[in-house]
């Protein structure tokens, strides 16, 4: 699986891509929402979208919702550091909400594996 | 069937987490400084908004890092930043003041953190580099500050004095003048007359800040004001700095427990993988063996604190395995526990007869194998603490200490690494038991020890050898190095003062030193800095001396 990581932060980017890696994906860093819209926009050989929440500009939510009425059709996982309760449910559409919390390795792989499932199958 | 990061990711993450704490320094300025912006034009929304984010940051990435104090500091932050967000622009205006000031508090905290994860997270046995000998000379641990307020106290006698102790102090000639300092910037703890404790007596509600009192009253009403006002001891005058600082240590640091270690034996690897998911992921250290017949090699090395073991096995059956490590006398207290499908009882209780200290059924609930883990382990250690340390100082006493050297020398051999060794020995303390008695000489033992702690690393090894004879195993340094390194705390050492009845008094201390590979084995080590130290007693005490190579003559120090 190729991957989209958002994250302005580049150590939890790199965080986010070494998990990712581990796993057996690839995964591809863009620093802001806009960059992420941008490459989308050029590169279709995505399979997934996983972005930071909290970032300076666009969100991650504002990102999700604009791919989303895009219909760009990816899944999107989102990751907070807060409680990912507070979104389950509340955006139609959302693959994921991942806590970023010492448990992210394994919430994150669940996810993916969650959004890998129906295109294996 | 949860997934095990493999090692490639775990030092991924842990090269993430050096990088994180590294630039921690950096992150902390910026926000530092959008605090001050805040502060001046508390309307900005933008201000508001970068500093929202960058605690929320700090919140999210310390925790996927694995740094969960840090994360906790950025939850506060957070939470603040969120409520006054909240706010309209009146309501603002004026809640800013007090948020600032909480968030100083916060950055404060995170600043001290900062300096102890990067020590914990340093490995085990970093090199000593240039600039980490010279940090050796000032205390290992956080500075802590304090802030001191009573006419009698002399602060500079007492501040020089907890310097050693890694304590920076403050002094105030009225309570009034403390009391705004403390709601401004709250120290670690407080130093006060009892004069002033009715003025304190409202700010427990609003901050939490240790206080320990000093008084020349001994009445109970005074005590009664002094515990009213919060204080968490009580001293009366003339007070020594050595027992101010045995309560400022009680109320101000805050030791993490060393991780309980567990060593799982299945032959099943998957079952064992899943077991030791479980204790890894309630913060324990795991082991994993698959062949029981290497068990007595592992238990050596890893020192656990708990065996797990399938009961079941290819090899060995559960039973034989625990008789085999419980006909070794320093195995006879090593917690064992069974994991088994198995239901029958009376299989259950001949294991237990062959030394089992519990019996868990598979599948097993993953709170229920926490619990009945550290519930084990934690006995374990407390037992073997009481029987390696030394009662007075908490040091390793001399049997665990030699034990150590030679573990530590042969780990030396086979990861061709330097260690040196270390003799120290009060100097006249015959003396000073006979003229001063022995709770004074006792002061002396464990302020000594006390300094040793807090200037060696946490992975050198510190033992009371003997009597008035301290040992240390340094890793990772030059022989020149560690004179220098224990030069340091001699000097210190030397500069505290003791009391007893009215008389102050001082003590020094000689030292050798020896070096491996110079001296291969813990005999030829220990008689060389044993000679060494002769040798710089000879020359006339209050000096460290080196160990010649072996063959040459003693080095002059």
């Amino acid at each position: 699986m190729r991957i989209l990581v958002v994250d302005d932060d580049a150590l939890a980017a790199e965080m986010t891509a070494a998990v990712l890696e581990d796993g057996g994906c690839e995964a591809v860093i863009v620093e802001s929402g806009d960059q992420a819209m941008e490459t989308l926009a050029t590169d279709r050989d995505f399979d997934a979208v996983v972005s930071d929440m909290n970032m300076p500009g666009m969100s991650g939510l504002e990102l999700f919702r604009r791919l989303r009425d895009g219909k760009s059709g990816l899944p999107f996982i989102l990751l907070s550091g807060d409680d990912p309760e507070q979104l389950r449910g509340q955006e139609p559409g959302l693959a994921a909400c991942v806590a970023k919390d010492a448990e992210l390795e394994e919430t994150l792989m669940t996810a993916i594996a969650e959004v890998r499932l129906p295109a294996a199958g | 069937m949860k997934s095990t990061p493999s090692p490639v990711l775990r030092e991924r993450i842990m090269r993430l987490r050096y990088a994180y704490i590294d630039k921690l320094p950096r992150i902390l300025d910026e926000v530092k400084r959008a605090c001050e912006q805040l502060a001046a034009s508390p309307q900005e929304a933008d201000t508001l908004d970068t500093l929202h984010r960058s605690f929320h940051n700090l919140k999210g990435t310390a925790a996927s890092l694995g740094l969960p104090e840090i994360s906790a500091e950025g939850a506060v932050g957070t939470d603040l930043l969120g409520r006054l967000k909240g706010l309209d622009a009146a309501e603002r205006r004026s809640a800013v003041t007090a948020a600032v000031g909480e968030l100083a508090a916060c950055i404060e905290r995170l600043d001290n953190l900062k300096d102890s994860a990067a020590i914990a997270a340093a490995p085990v046995t970093a090199p000593w580099s240039e600039a980490a000998v010279a940090a050796a000379a000032e205390p290992a641990v956080q500075r802590r500050v304090v802030f001191f307020c009573d006419k009698d106290l002399d602060g500079s006698a007492l501040g020089a004095q907890l310097s050693c102790f890694g304590y920076t102090f403050s002094s105030f000639i009225n309570a009034e003048a403390m009391k705004a300092e403390v709601l401004a910037a709250p120290p670690d703890a407080v130093v006060m007359s009892t004069a002033g404790a009715k003025l304190f007596a409202d700010l427990r509600s609003t901050v939490a800040v240790p206080i320990l009192f000093v008084s020349e009253r001994t009445d109970f009403p005074t005590r009664l004001e002094a515990i009213k006002a919060g204080g968490e001891a009580y001293f009366v005058k003339p007070v020594t700095a050595h027992e101010v600082v045995d309560a400022l240590d009680a109320v101000t640091v805050r030791r993490e427990p060393e991780p309980f270690r567990v060593l799982i034996i299945d032959d099943e690897p998957e079952m064992g993988d899943y077991h030791a998911l479980i204790l890894e992921g309630a913060g324990m250290m795991v082991r994993r063996l698959d062949d029981a017949t290497r068990v007595l090699e592992e238990l050596n090395e890893f020192q656990p604190d708990l065996l797990l073991m399938d009961m079941y096995m290819p090899s060995c059956s559960g039973r034989e395995l625990s008789r085999v490590i419980r006909q070794i006398p320093k195995f006879v207290s090593l917690p064992i526990i069974f994991l088994s499908s198995e239901t029958d009882r009376l299989v259950q209780v001949s294991a237990m007869r062959v030394g089992a200290d519990g019996f868990l059924t598979k599948p097993i609930p993953p709170e229920d194998l926490v619990t009945a883990v550290a519930v084990r382990a934690e006995r374990t250690r407390v037992l073997r603490a009481l029987m390696m340390r030394d009662s007075l100082t908490g040091l390793l006493n001399h049997t665990t200490l030699a034990q150590f050297l030679d573990t530590a020398l042969a780990n030396a051999l086979r990861q061709d690494s330097r260690l040196c060794f270390v003799m120290l020995d009060l100097d006249e303390f015959k003396k000073v038991n006979d003229t001063y008695g022995h709770p004074a000489g006792d002061q002396v033992l464990v302020a000594l020890a006390r300094l040793l702690k807090q200037r060696l690393r946490t992975s050198d090894v510190i033992g009371r050898y003997g009597g008035e004879e301290f040992a240390a195993i340094l890793w990772n340094l030059s022989i020149d190095e560690a004179v220098r390194v224990i030069d340091h705390i001699r000097r210190d050492f030397s500069a505290l003062t003791f009391k007893a009845d009215e008389t102050v008094f001082s003590c020094s201390f000689s030292g050798g030193v020896a070096a491996f590979p110079e001296h291969p084995t813990a005999e030829a080590i220990v008689q060389a800095a044993d000679r060494a130290l002769y040798a710089a007693k000879e020359k006339g005490r209050g000096r460290i001396a080196p160990a010649a190579a072996a063959g040459q003559a003693e080095a002059r120090p």
